[in-house]
């Protein structure tokens, strides 16, 4: 009887300590060290395809934006993305706690800044790298033209994402009387929508593009005009490291900066060669001085350019012309195109 | 010192102090840890989130909810549900488990037959497989404009059933229903408890009726109070616009789940309520039998009974087990508890506090569930033959 109660009792503690000393949480500032010391980085993916942005092909390869996104970074700190980057598969829910556990460096997953996300959960945001609107995609039979007409109905939305809320303030705004739908799983409100269960699916107009397309007829859907409201989508990170959201920050920018200056992955080595101006020689490494304050290389932006080309590029690739969605950047173009983009100053 | 630990009995009681107080130090140690990390991370704990407001709409509701309200509400919403889809689907499960195992005693070869099929079919097919079936049967119905009409007055489309109903609200409603179930239970309680053996037959039936009569005003007071002004107290479904207004929406959420759970469950309860009716001696059958009690009444008072005495303890086990089995609402957008604290994780991020507050009311609401059915299982045991 002793021995037993003795053996139950130690068992029992050593799990307990081992419980206890889980993963280890990254030192303030030194998120960078980390990553270089483990030789990869670890970044989001979803916990299925979010199409466009977050999808996994019959091989098991992660595409779309946000992978992207994840690779440049990468690519950045390691010089090659290839065997530098884990994408640890994570559900909506489940993002913030495995950024404050230090099962992943950064969130780059369709992620919208928030008041909430930023102080009560102490995510620090990078800029905004795509301004969503939110819209809502309906049968053309119903014959509705604006969200108005959807009076009494019922409305799909994919729940605990913020998609909820902007559809609950916009109906309190406007007085609409509809039923809400939400549902976790991405898979199940396409689906819903898609047999019929709501007369509509608000969302990204972005994603009821990719929605559309699973339809049986396409034709048939439209995605209504009203934008109810355009939630700007950035990068997460743990907060009191600003070195690693100045890294995320200005991997994006120089992706902005290489659009705006006209560099692509084809002529990159050219510009390299013979840089147009003063910012672009510094940019691509032909004079120092982008690396160091960084902690990286000076050649850090040509490898990201030279291997996923400038942010159109990136868009064109995951979301536009050569991808199945063909989607237009409209908003998310530069100032340059009419969009609300901008890159930060290379000085 | 040495020769106190020498006694059996002290160092017994050492040794289990040093236990208790190991474990104590280890949970203190975790929360301690826990909350200095998430300071030195800059995340807010405690329970102050519970008085802001949500801003996000829940599906399915008992009660009136606006954006509004708070976060305790949507929690207590979510508990409500969870109790409600479980009365439904627990309800639905004993009846198809009873039938069942009627079915696999006979001495009937198809009946038999029919019955091991259904076992052996739902009872080895996972539950959530069998929850997104029945929601995608029942989503792919037509849509309201082209709905079932059952009679002009209840219609079935792929926004779920509508059936007339009253114009009051959702918790009067809900507290007639609780109040008519507590009345009927207290009547036949009155009417065939032990407790009230004593009492002479005649008070005893006035008694019970008269509770039955307080039960009855009960409902109908509540639905009166919670009458919605200016309406026809008969609400009938009736198509407007995109949709259904009026009576009552058995939504395809709702009846999937309780149709999973009450298919599943049923195929388990089967196999239970089949070995309670095998563990009724032959013998207690054909004394009854003898007597000249009916084929019903050989069946509902003594082989049920007898039967019900021997599977109790494992009944509330499979009771309590399918009561967590409402969890898998969040597959198919039912909101549920797990759903609403899901949510509410999200959209508040106050994981660690969300997480207690789900097992706490787990714990609670299961706890609850089978402290009563042991408590039934106490009183009608036979006396004198168990061990403890």
């Amino acid at each position: 009887m002793f021995k037993r109660i003795m053996a139950g009792a130690l068992t029992l503690a050593l799990w307990g300590a081992a419980a206890l000393s889980g993963p280890a949480q990254a030192e303030t500032g030194e998120t960078l060290a980390t990553i270089k010391d483990r030789g990869h980085l670890l970044c989001t993916g979803h916990n299925g395809s979010y199409l466009g942005f977050a999808e996994v092909d019959d091989q098991g390869n992660w595409h779309g934006f946000d992978i992207d996104l994840c690779r440049s970074l990468a690519t950045a700190i390691f010089g090659d993305d290839e065997g530098h980057l884990k994408i640890v598969p994570t559900g909506w829910a489940q993002r913030f706690p495995a950024l404050q556990s230090g099962d992943i460096d950064i969130i780059v997953k369709a992620t919208g800044w928030t008041f909430n996300r930023d102080t009560d959960l102490g995510v620090q945001f990078g800029r905004p790298y795509v301004l969503a609107p939110i819209r809502v995609l309906t049968r053309k039979e119903l014959g509705a033209e604006s969200i108005a007409d959807l009076d009494g109905g019922t409305i799909c939305v994919p729940a605990g994402t913020t998609i909820e809320r902007y559809v609950a303030e916009y109906a309190a705004a406007t007085g609409i009387q509809a039923d809400f739908l939400a549902i976790e799983k991405t898979e199940e409100t396409d689906a819903a929508y898609l047999s019929g269960r709501c007369d509509a699916y608000a969302q990204w107009d972005v994603v009821l593009a990719t929605v559309r397309l699973k339809a049986d007829n396409p034709g048939d859907h439209v995605i209504l005009p009203d934008i109810m409201n355009a939630e700007p989508v950035a990068m997460g990170m743990r907060q009191g490291d600003d070195n690693f959201v100045d890294i995320a920050n200005w991997v994006a920018n120089a992706l902005w900066l290489a659009e705006v200056n006209g560099v692509t992955s084809e002529n990159v080595d050219e510009m390299k060669a013979n840089p147009p101006s003063p910012a672009v020689a510094k940019l691509l490494g032909a004079t120092p001085g982008i690396g160091d304050q960084l902690g990286l290389k000076d050649d850090w932006a040509y490898n990201v350019i030279k291997k996923f080309g400038n942010f159109a590029e990136v868009w064109q690739r995951n979301l536009g012309e050569d991808s199945p969605y063909k989607l237009d950047r409209s908003i998310n173009a530069t100032y340059k195109d009419g969009g609300v983009f901008y890159p930060l100053v290379l000085d | 010192m040495l020769a106190v630990l020498k006694l059996r009995k002290t160092r017994n009681w050492i040794i289990q102090a040093l236990f208790v107080g190991a474990l104590a130090g280890i949970v203190i140690f975790g929360i301690v840890t826990a909350s200095q990390t998430m300071q030195s991370q800059g995340m807010t704990s405690g329970f102050g989130f519970l008085f802001r407001s949500t801003g996000w709409p829940i599906s399915f509701s008992l009660i009136p909810y606006g954006f509004g309200d708070p976060y305790w509400k949507a929690l207590l919403i979510g508990v409500l549900n969870t109790l409600f889809l479980a009365a439904i689907s627990l309800t639905l499960s004993t009846l198809v488990g009873l039938l069942v195992a009627v079915l696999r005693t006979t001495r009937n070869g198809v009946m038999n037959a029919l019955g091991t099929i259904y076992v052996d079919t739902f009872r080895n097919i996972p539950i959530i497989l069998q929850v997104f079936f029945w929601y995608a049967v029942y989503t792919h119905l037509p849509r309201p404009r082209e709905a079932y009409d059952i009679a002009g007055t209840a219609f079935l489309s792929a926004r779920g059933l509508f059936l007339p109903g009253l114009n009051v609200t959702g918790l009067s409603a809900f507290i007639a229903i609780v109040s008519g179930i507590a009345g009927i239970v207290l009547a036949l309680w009155i009417a065939h408890g032990r407790r009230f053996s004593r009492k002479e037959p005649a008070a005893r039936r006035r008694l019970s009726w008269g509770v039955a009569g307080i039960g009855a005003l009960a409902v109908m007071a509540v639905l009166a109070a919670g009458r919605i002004p200016d309406t026809p107290l008969l609400s009938l479904p009736e198509l407007k616009g995109l949709n259904f207004k009026g009576g009552i929406n058995v939504s395809p959420e709702l009846a999937a789940m309780a149709t999973a759970i009450a298919i599943y469950g049923g195929a388990y309860l089967a196999e239970i309520f089949r070995a309670g009716f095998l563990a009724v001696r032959r013998g207690q059958i054909e004394a009854a039998q003898s007597l000249g009690l009916s084929g019903w009444d050989v069946f509902a008072r003594v082989r049920l009974p007898l039967a019900i005495r021997a599977i109790l303890p494992t009944l509330t086990n499979q009771y309590v087990w399918l009561l967590k089995a409402t969890t898998l609402g969040i597959a198919v957008g039912f909101a549920d508890f797990f759903m609403v604290v899901a949510v509410s994780i999200t959209q508040s991020g106050q994981t660690m506090e969300l997480i207690g507050i789900l097992m706490a009311g787990f714990l609670t609401i299961n706890y609850t569930l089978s402290s009563v059915l042991n408590r039934i299982n106490r009183s009608i045991a036979l006396k004198g033959q168990n061990i403890n």
